[in-house]
């Protein structure tokens, strides 16, 4: 069996056993699904309780000025801004998914002293780091897309009736959810090896990527959350950033991640 | 089966181990005996081919270190000082997950481990977390893992630390059975009693390899001076003098009436030495060449201050 499979099916049952990551996983995908909905259900009303409130009023500006939503009706205009916007939180979902697996994947092989057993088998170090990477991000990644392809589902469902046209998949939550949302969690799978090589204990790795990782990628899509929703070169932009910072990462973990640093250096 | 020439390593400008030089014939048991830090761990390290050496080679079953690491770690199996295995996991699905990374053949695979399970009286626990287990069951498993992937040369590091003494007679008689199938095994300990008991040829190391020979040739000191008890019907009084006057004898201790001689290249000088004691009326009564054990050796090479740095 490739490497990669064999780790990535190892970290499914130890995550599934794991009382510090399987929350985590039983609570965000959900979360990620009710949301878009019950905006979808509620965005007129939500928007009708006080039509004077400045928040509102700076959503209602927005959607006024974007020449897509010109030709809708105020409520479909609106709901469609809020299923837009709610693309940031599927690329929140990989980010905290993934970096919380990674960081316990790192120090569960150091705590239960796996790592010299595993180092002394012919694999090569590329593929023990694969095989890292890849058993946090699959996971994640596909409980992202389900979430998001179950969500479209219900908000289709729920609205079609009301505006007779799909209001997903749009095309920047096809690009957020299916190319931006990978590359964002593969960046905090790879922040997370790194980092939690220093961490010793399970305590210490979920404050860490809770305090460092989560918030940085937060910030992140703070900084390109309000232009992503609006041009599609943003989009872009974002994307080749984040594929950068992947690139820095992977090159930073490709030279950690060698039998001897990892004997040696690795706390 | 194993040849290492001067192979160093230092750490953060700190040496681990240097110049180490040895000759391990295929089919023997190397123990390498020393104190905590003074190299062993290192060493087994270096010829896995985990640590790169700073200066010096090592070829192990034929692999040349550096040239193809992952090939050498394909036919070698390590015990390590701690078990190390997914707690969260069944023996089973332990077991099975590292034969994989061995990628052995699926079609022996659980033939192998099912084997193994079977002599180390765990096949009914198979099914339980490892996380369950005792010390001395982990290291039955750990020893499993090391063997399952018919190695040619096996490295153990401590390999009945902490274990109690039933738990450790099962794992030295597993490592007798081991080398009885020709397999090369590296045993490091400071455990004098276990190397004693296993050992075909002892290295003795402080960061530096201070011996590496036969257990008996260690014991005879065939290559130094060694100590001959002789027994005498009256005590010594101008014989002894006669005695050490030998350019061959290096000292002279009375012990409870018996008299021992340290005396260079005893197979040679022995003869010379009861001949000396009887031209000069001394009444031999019996000559026992005096082995030494195993402690002794080890205390002489590493003396009692532990690692010298």
């Amino acid at each position: 069996m490739n490497v990669s499979l064999l780790f990535l099916r190892k970290e499914l049952r130890e995550v599934l056993k794991n009382k510090f990551v399987l929350p985590v996983y039983l609570v965000l995908p959900p979360i990620a699904v009710i949301l878009p909905v019950l905006f979808a259900a509620f965005s007129p009303q939500i928007v009708a309780i006080d039509q004077n409130d400045p928040a509102i009023l700076a959503i209602l500006r927005i959607v006024k000025n974007t020449p897509e939503f010109a030709h809708m009706g105020t409520d479909e205009a609106i709901t469609r801004f809020f299923m837009r916007s709610l693309v940031s939180f599927y690329l929140l979902l990989p980010v905290g998914l993934s970096s919380i697996s990674a960081a316990f994947s790192v120090v569960a092989e150091k705590q239960q002293r796996t790592l010299e057993p595993i180092l002394a088998t012919p694999i090569t170090d590329l593929e023990f780091l694969i095989g890292k990477l890849l058993a946090s991000l699959v996971p994640s990644i596909i409980l992202t897309w389900a979430a998001a392809i179950l969500a479209a589902v219900i908000v289709n469902w729920i609205t079609w009736g009301k505006y007779e046209t799909a209001l997903l998949p749009e095309r920047f939550w096809f690009v957020g959810v299916f190319l931006l949302a990978p590359l964002m969690g593969m960046a905090s799978v790879l922040a997370a090896i790194r980092l939690s090589a220093k961490m010793s204990d399970p305590q210490s790795a979920n404050q860490f990527t809770g305090l460092v990782i989560v918030p940085a990628f937060m910030i992140l899509i703070g900084i390109f959350g309000k232009i992503l929703t609006i041009s599609m070169t943003a989009v872009a932009i974002a994307c080749v950033v984040v594929v950068l910072l992947v690139l820095f990462l992977l090159r930073l973990n490709l030279k950690n991640f060698q039998r001897e640093e990892i004997l040696t250096r690795w706390k | 089966m194993i040849s290492a020439s001067m192979l160093s390593r230092s750490f953060d400008g700190v040496p681990a181990v240097e110049t180490l030089s040895f000759e391990i014939p295929e089919g023997s048991l190397f123990t390498l005996l020393g104190p905590n830090g003074a190299g062993k761990t290192t060493t087994v390290r270096l010829l896995l081919g985990l640590i790169a050496p700073d200066s010096g080679t090592a070829t192990v079953a034929g692999y040349q270190l550096g040239q193809s690491n992952n090939d050498l770690r394909s036919v070698c199996g390590l015990l390590t000082e701690t078990p190390g295995f997914y707690d969260r996991m069944s023996a089973w699905e332990n077991l099975i997950f590292f034969s994989q990374l061995y990628r052995i053949d699926q079609t022996v695979r659980d033939q192998r481990i099912e084997h193994h399970l079977r002599a180390m009286n765990l096949w009914e626990r198979r099914q339980s977390l490892v996380g369950t287990f005792s010390k001395g069951m982990k290291q039955k498993l750990a020893i499993i893992r090391a063997v399952f992937h018919d190695p040619k040369v096996i490295f153990m590091d401590e390999p009945t630390a902490g274990l109690d003494p039933e738990a450790s007679v099962m794992v030295r008689e597993m490592i007798s059975k081991l080398k009885g199938e020709g397999r090369t095994i590296v045993v490091c300990t400071h455990n004098l009693d276990e190397a004693q008991r296993l050992a075909d040829i002892v290295g003795i190391i402080n960061r530096r390899l201070l011996v590496c020979d036969t257990l008996t040739n260690l014991r005879s000191g065939a290559r130094h001076t060694s100590a001959i008890e002789i027994e005498l019907r009256a005590p010594l009084g101008d014989h002894q003098l006669t005695a050490m006057k030998l350019p061959f004898v290096k000292g002279i201790d009375n012990k409870d009436g018996k008299y021992v001689f340290e005396v260079e290249n005893p197979s040679i000088n022995t003869p010379n030495l009861v001949k000396a004691l009887v031209d000069s009326d001394a009444q031999v009564y019996a000559v026992r060449p005096q082995t030494r054990d195993l402690e002794t050796i080890y205390l002489q090479c590493v003396g009692e201050g532990g690692v010298d740095r």
